[in-house]
């Protein structure tokens, strides 16, 4: 069983997914503006610095989503998985990641 | 003074919300970036990348194909060649630029008949032609859609809204890292005298991956009807 992640965990429950922000704002794009940059950080972390293998990588994904993150839709469960497959090789930490979403939420939140 | 902003067209809602998922996206990015794991330069190429791609080389590609027999035997004998003529370069697309040559190298067309369909899956992980497709669709990437299309693909396919007969053989293709498969459908009925243009547009991405075939009426671009329901739930 794989163990939960308590910060990816409460993302998951308290995030809103693209198609509930499509139906509140009235827009028809079928995927967020971020999905580009979360497939390019995965392509260039197989093909840059071969930290995560692409293979390897969507390996966990469908285990990671079958015991955690079922109920979330792609591509918000992409990057609850690649969050979690980095935390457990240790490339960033929990708490490093809890510190710099703090500060990107409010960069993004300010003005 | 007029108003700058007082154009005739309205500009398309946008989303003015910043998600949490988004949010982490950024922060998973950024801490990458400080670890040293990539640079922004490698990150913006790949998303300049990214945004090039889409169905469309492909579609063209098979229209192509449709009006000429020569260039549809180079699609079959040398896709790799057949695509520099829709504007696709498998040897220099943006993964062999990384050192790995070999991967996407291997494209292969799978030619449709009338007793036989091609039909696109990666088992494995959701390996998928985007140098001539763009993006997989969410359920190309389902166990639901990679595990039961190889061994029942007539009933995923009837699934789709496709209904072959029985005596139509189907041929499911299973992608890897290297080979990477694109579905020339047949060209339907009511398409005589068709220039490459017109014929393009019918060949939408599900008639590429194989799930669909190319209709006369139907555009890849088409807003798509929702039909109401003949019994409505709670009626």
């Amino acid at each position: 069983m794989t163990k939960s992640i308590p910060l990816l965990e409460k993302i998951g429950k308290e995030g809103r997914v693209w198609s509930d922000l499509c139906e509140q704002y009235g827009v028809e794009n079928p995927d967020p503006p971020w999905r580009v940059f979360l497939e390019s950080t995965c392509e260039v972390l197989n093909e840059g610095s071969c930290v995560l293998p692409s293979l390897e990588r969507r390996d966990e994904e469908d285990e990671l989503v079958d015991e955690l993150y079922k109920h979330i839709p792609h591509p918000e469960r992409q990057v609850l998985a690649l969050a979690h497959s980095m935390i457990l090789r240790g490339i960033i930490t929990e708490e490093d990641l809890e510190k710099h979403l703090k500060t990107v939420t409010e960069r993004l939140n300010a003005a | 003074m007029s108003n700058s902003h007082d154009h005739d067209h309205k500009a398309a809602p946008m989303v003015d919300e910043v998600s949490d998922f988004e949010a982490l996206e950024v922060a998973v990015r950024e801490l990458c970036i400080e670890k040293g794991l990539f640079t922004q330069a490698d990150h913006n190429e790949w998303t300049e990348y990214m945004h090039t791609l889409g169905p469309t080389p492909a579609a063209r590609l098979v229209a192509k194909a449709w009006l000429d027999e020569d260039y549809k035997q180079l699609c079959i004998d040398d896709p790799v060649k057949a695509s520099l003529e829709v504007g696709i370069n498998w040897i220099t697309s943006m993964p062999s630029n990384f050192g790995t040559p070999s991967d996407y190298c291997n494209p292969r067309i799978l030619v449709d008949t009338p007793k036989l369909k091609h039909v696109v899956v990666c088992t494995l992980c959701s390996c998928y032609p985007r140098p001539i497709l763009g993006q997989s669709p969410e359920w190309y990437r389902t166990p639901n859609y990679r595990r039961r299309m190889v061994r029942w693909p007539r009933q995923v396919l009837s699934e789709f809204g496709l209904q072959l007969p029985e005596d139509v053989e189907i041929r499911v293709a299973d992608s890897n890292q290297k080979t990477r498969y694109v579905v020339m459908p047949v060209r339907p009925e009511g398409t005589d005298g068709w220039t490459e243009d017109q014929l393009a547009e019918i060949v939408t991405r599900d008639c590429l991956i194989g799930v669909a075939m190319p209709r006369a009426d139907r555009k890849a671009d088409d807003k798509r009807p929702v039909i109401p329901a003949i019994h409505p739930y709670g009626h």
